[in-house]
């Protein structure tokens, strides 16, 4: 029976190609890019659609993608008013390439710098919102965003508004040498003021929080929230082994090690994090009234 | 109305004769010779009757046996099919005469209509346009070349009896009568016993076109369309289609408005066709009458809905026609492909043997009317047609393409069949524009054995 479609098949091909002129071509089947994505966890094959969906986390191993500013503030916000807008280029090293870099990612990110901030509401609630984003330059802190993170804090303790920083960096800019490990000085002074000002900050740590960032403001916020799994430390795992020359534990930085560890207050799959914040944003109000 | 009707055929035809049987609620019967024991009307039919050895004569055309198997299986109609006696008018009388309804018109009108000589002379009776030729045998020279400057070189010389492509010769001026009328005149005389050949004008590029009627006894008559089969080999068709692409409309009302004509003018009751030619120039003549159910049908029944087998039946038994002539609306095109078990590049010998396994197409527009099946053995005794593949789509491509697919799905195993021939058949240009004549077949294999095709079929 193989036989009789194979010898229909066979001929078939052959008239194909003989009389007809041409053979069975295969047609270019283009996907839409971006339809698909692949879990960078269990490499499984994801709609785009599924994914946005459920928050960018994988519905099948809870992998949580990483997420650009506007799609957080998306997720957190049921309404969103942008501060700072204004930008300026600033090189004060006169790094080489530093320019084309920056404008290579504003193009790619479709952002002017790693981090947005603004005024956020969840329903009635309203607070100060600043995101980092690590799609551009790994979110990484260099004077802009030093500054306008201060601004930020500034504007909240003016305005008398409790303030929610959510954290993705690779730390301090190193284009920016000095001048970016300045920030980290200037934006935890603004922290403590905001705290002085008796002012609820509430800090959210995502995948990855390292760095300057992690060892200034993002580790200042009255309640530190991580999203599960995500990568918190301030040195690169290599680094610390090949100084302490130990084994290091297989969960080493992320954020359930810096829970174990005292370092964050809780752990929250990222669907719960509006729930909770909403929850303590509520909390608070009540508490100052 | 009768409640059994014995089937005097075999094969696909015997098997829609059951079904359109059983839709009406009858009981069937089955007649069989020795070599047709495990066919499926055999299986299928309420009872089922052996009337012979495998030779037709003494089976399926032996009237006798088959009259008696009416009678003892108590039965009272009969159905004749297409092919063996139902164009005989004798075997209708004696129907008749035993009390029994024969299917199809009366021993009458069969008579007057399967003499083509006598159909034509009613035609012309009736003004409608025939083949000029002689109407009387020819026996001399000084005869022929008489009637040769009447109607006009090209002619053909043809035997009375002859049929198949046997027997004829053509003839392009009147050396070439000197030449060939005595040897054509022996000939015929030799093959087929009888002397006196006709002259005919022979009509460049023909088509052949036929009107399907209906006419019960209450005068009702349903015009259901016309088919073209123009794809032909020695008078066997292999492929027709509803409606033709070739006619016009204005000729196409001329073609119904004549065989109507003639139906009305010899009484006709029952379903039948008339079959016309056509020739490039649209002039038509009319060709002959089929007083029968035809291989054919389903095309029809595709494009207007109706089934004719039902209608035959129910006429046959003086039921007045469930259909009017404005009920008939034509939609869309049916093609059939005859699959027959032949070599068709070796002549068309047939091939018979036994039947492996079968695949049979489907899905929507789709017909298959067969009765093979896997392990059936295909007997040299009959003809060798194994199925009717009939495809319905709303445009003429459309339903090339359908019957493309259906083909490629379409696979028997054991047996040569001409499904590749059919298959190729479905990509000629010249089939697909709808640009063909009778002779277009014969050209066509010839055209697959140039292009060294046979590696395909």
């Amino acid at each position: 029976m193989n036989q009789l479609f194979d010898d229909r098949k066979n001929k078939l091909n052959y008239f194909k190609k003989s009389y007809r002129g041409k053979a069975n071509q295969l047609t270019k089947v283009s996907i839409p890019e971006g339809m698909f994505v692949q879990c960078e966890k269990c490499k499984d094959l994801l709609l785009q659609e599924d994914l946005e969906a459920n928050a960018f986390v994988c519905p099948k191993c809870e992998f949580h993608f990483r997420m650009n500013a506007r799609t957080r503030i998306n997720h957190l916000c049921s309404q969103f008013e942008e501060w700072f807008t204004d930008y300026h280029f600033q090189n004060p090293l006169s790094f080489p390439n530093y320019e084309e870099k920056i404008m290579s990612y504003q193009k790619e990110a479709k952002e002017q710098e790693a981090f947005v901030c603004g005024l956020g509401w969840m329903k009635n609630l309203s607070f100060a919102l600043g995101v980092m984003d690590s799609y551009f330059m790994m979110g990484s802190m260099g004077t802009y965003v030093g500054e306008k993170v201060t601004l930020l804090i500034e504007e909240a303790i003016k305005r008398r508004l409790p303030l929610l920083l959510v954290c993705a960096s690779g730390g301090a800019r190193m284009q920016e040498g000095l001048f970016s490990l300045m920030q980290m000085a200037k934006t935890s002074a603004a922290m403590k003021k905001h705290h002085q000002a008796r002012l609820l900050s509430i800090v959210l740590l995502t995948d990855p929080t390292t760095g300057g960032v992690a060892a200034s403001f993002a580790s200042l916020g009255d309640i530190l929230i991580a999203e599960k799994k995500a990568l918190i430390g301030f040195a690169g795992q290599r680094v610390i082994q090949q100084t302490i020359q130990e084994e290091l534990p297989d969960h080493f930085q992320t954020a359930e090690f810096q829970l174990e560890k005292g370092m964050v207050d809780m752990v929250v799959h990222r669907r719960d994090i509006p729930a909770i914040l909403y929850q303590l944003f509520h909390h608070y109000r009540g508490l100052q009234q | 109305m009768a409640n059994k009707i014995l089937i005097a055929n075999r094969g696909e035809i015997a098997l829609r004769i059951i079904r359109a049987c059983k839709e009406l609620g009858m009981e069937c019967v089955s007649v069989y010779s020795e070599a047709d024991a495990d066919s499926l009307p055999v299986k299928m039919a309420d009872e089922a009757i052996c009337i012979g050895s495998a030779h037709s004569e003494d089976s399926y055309l032996n009237m006798t046996n088959i009259l008696s198997a009416a009678i003892s299986t108590g039965c009272n109609a009969i159905h004749p099919g297409y092919g063996f006696l139902s164009e005989n008018d004798q075997f209708a009388e004696w129907t008749a005469k035993c009390n029994l309804t024969f299917i199809g018109p009366s021993s009458k009108t069969i008579g007057l209509l399967s003499n083509k000589l006598n159909a034509k002379k009613i035609a012309m009776r009736y003004h409608i346009p025939t083949v000029p030729g002689s109407l009387e045998p020819v026996n001399s020279l000084e005869d022929a070349i008489r009637i040769a400057n009447e109607i006009g070189y090209p002619l053909l010389l043809k035997a009375m009896e002859g049929g198949g492509g046997k027997g004829i010769q053509e003839i392009h001026n009147q050396q070439e009568l000197h030449e060939h009328f005595d040897r054509v005149r022996l000939e015929n005389k030799a093959n087929f016993k009888k002397d006196g050949i006709f002259i005919e004008k022979w009509i460049a590029n023909p088509h052949h076109i036929e009107i399907q009627l209906i006419r019960d006894y209450h005068n009702n008559i349903v015009s259901l369309g016309d088919r073209d089969c123009s794809i032909q080999r020695r008078k066997q068709k292999l492929v027709e289609e509803s409606p033709s692409l070739f006619l016009n409309l204005d000729l196409r009302k001329q073609l119904t408005k004549d065989a109507v004509t003639l139906f009305e003018a010899v009484d006709y009751v029952g379903v039948g066709t008339v079959e016309f030619i056509v020739d490039n120039d649209f002039r038509y003549y009319f060709l002959e009458v089929n007083t029968r159910l035809q291989v054919e049908h389903p095309v029809t029944e595709m494009v207007t809905g109706v089934d004719i087998v039902r209608e035959q039946i129910k006429i046959a038994f003086h039921q007045p026609l469930s259909i009017r002539q404005e009920d008939i609306h034509y939609q869309g095109v049916a093609i059939e492909c005859r699959i027959t078990a032949e070599d068709p590049l070796h002549d068309f010998l047939p091939s018979p043997g036994m039947i492996k396994n079968v695949i049979v197409p489907g899905g929507l527009g789709v017909r298959v009317d067969t009765h093979i099946y896997p392990n059936y053995v295909i007997t040299p005794y009959y003809d060798s047609l194994l199925a009717k593949l009939i495809v319905w789509a709303p445009t003429r491509r459309e339903a090339i393409r359908r019957m493309r697919w259906a083909l490629e799905q379409f696979l028997i195993d054991g047996i040569q069949t001409n499904i590749e021939l059919l298959y190729l058949l479905m990509h000629n240009p010249d089939f697909v524009r709808g640009t063909y004549d009778t002779l277009f077949l014969t050209k066509f294999i010839e055209l697959v054995k140039e292009n060294n095709h046979e590696s395909i079929i």
